[in-house]
């Protein structure tokens, strides 16, 4: 059960296995101290998933694709 | 220890009179630097990233036990739970998902100059010297917003063993980074 922390802060779990994760997450202090080590990677992965042509300033205007 | 939200038995008329000041709690200890966090994931929408907190903060509420975590416990999983929330709604989005992929990680290319851009090219760098096993966990899950269970049908192995190297995989991209001065 410990593995699925990454897959968790991810946000790569199916429904109900991040509903389970979080009921195990409640009674884990493991996990508990690994989801705040871990918590800052998915940001750094973001830097990845940006389009290079999206990726000016830092207000740009409100994005059209809502 | 309840450094967030305080005992508060027996100080409130009614229940919706507590439930709303721990609310109000929730989004002034934690709204601002939420909204913040969640439009970088919104590409700056600020009226989703306002959902997104707005339904964050709901869910904080409806688990209020986990209230009682230390405050970086809590915030590590609000942005969990936000980031949860804003891949759901890119998926709802998305009218054909599967139908644009994302550049490999060698194709990346960012612009040079700002530091976002130099911050790109660690964190492609660290991705690369991973093993080809847990790079691929990677950028078949995350980076591609899919799940574990859509990742493990396109690889052809067990779910369990595509969560096992992510669990690695990420441990390992999140030591380089450290190593690196670049990790969240």
């Amino acid at each position: 059960m410990h593995d699925g922390v990454a897959a968790y802060v991810l946000g790569v779990l199916d429904d109900e296995e991040h509903e389970a994760f979080e009921r195990h997450l409640d009674v884990c202090a493991r996990c508990q101290a690994e989801l705040v080590e871990l918590a800052g990677v998915p940001d750094r992965l973001d830097e990845l998933k940006r389009e290079p042509s999206a990726s000016s300033g830092d207000d740009p205007p409100m994005s059209m694709s809502r | 220890m309840c450094p967030v939200l305080g005992h508060l038995d027996g100080r409130f008329e009614s229940a919706d009179a507590e439930a709303e000041h721990r609310i109000a709690v929730l989004y002034q200890e934690f709204g601002g630097p939420l909204l913040r966090h969640v439009r970088k994931s919104t590409g700056n929408d600020l009226q989703w990233a306002e959902d997104v907190v707005q339904e964050t903060i709901v869910r904080a509420w409806r688990n209020s036990a986990r209230l009682q975590w230390e405050p970086g416990l809590i915030w590590a999983w609000l942005l969990t739970v936000a980031r949860r929330i804003v891949i759901d709604g890119r998926r709802r989005r998305s009218v054909r998902p599967h139908e644009v992929e994302p550049p490999e990680v060698d194709m990346l290319a960012v612009p040079d100059g700002s530091e976002r851009a130099l911050s790109a090219i660690v964190v492609a760098d660290a991705l690369r010297s991973l093993s080809d096993e847990h790079r691929e966990v990677i950028e078949q899950t995350y980076l591609r917003d899919r799940t574990i269970s859509e990742a493990a049908e396109i690889l052809g192995i067990p779910p369990g063993t595509v969560k096992s190297r992510l669990y690695y995989g990420i441990r390992a991209l999140r030591e380089l980074l450290r190593d690196k001065g670049v990790a969240g």
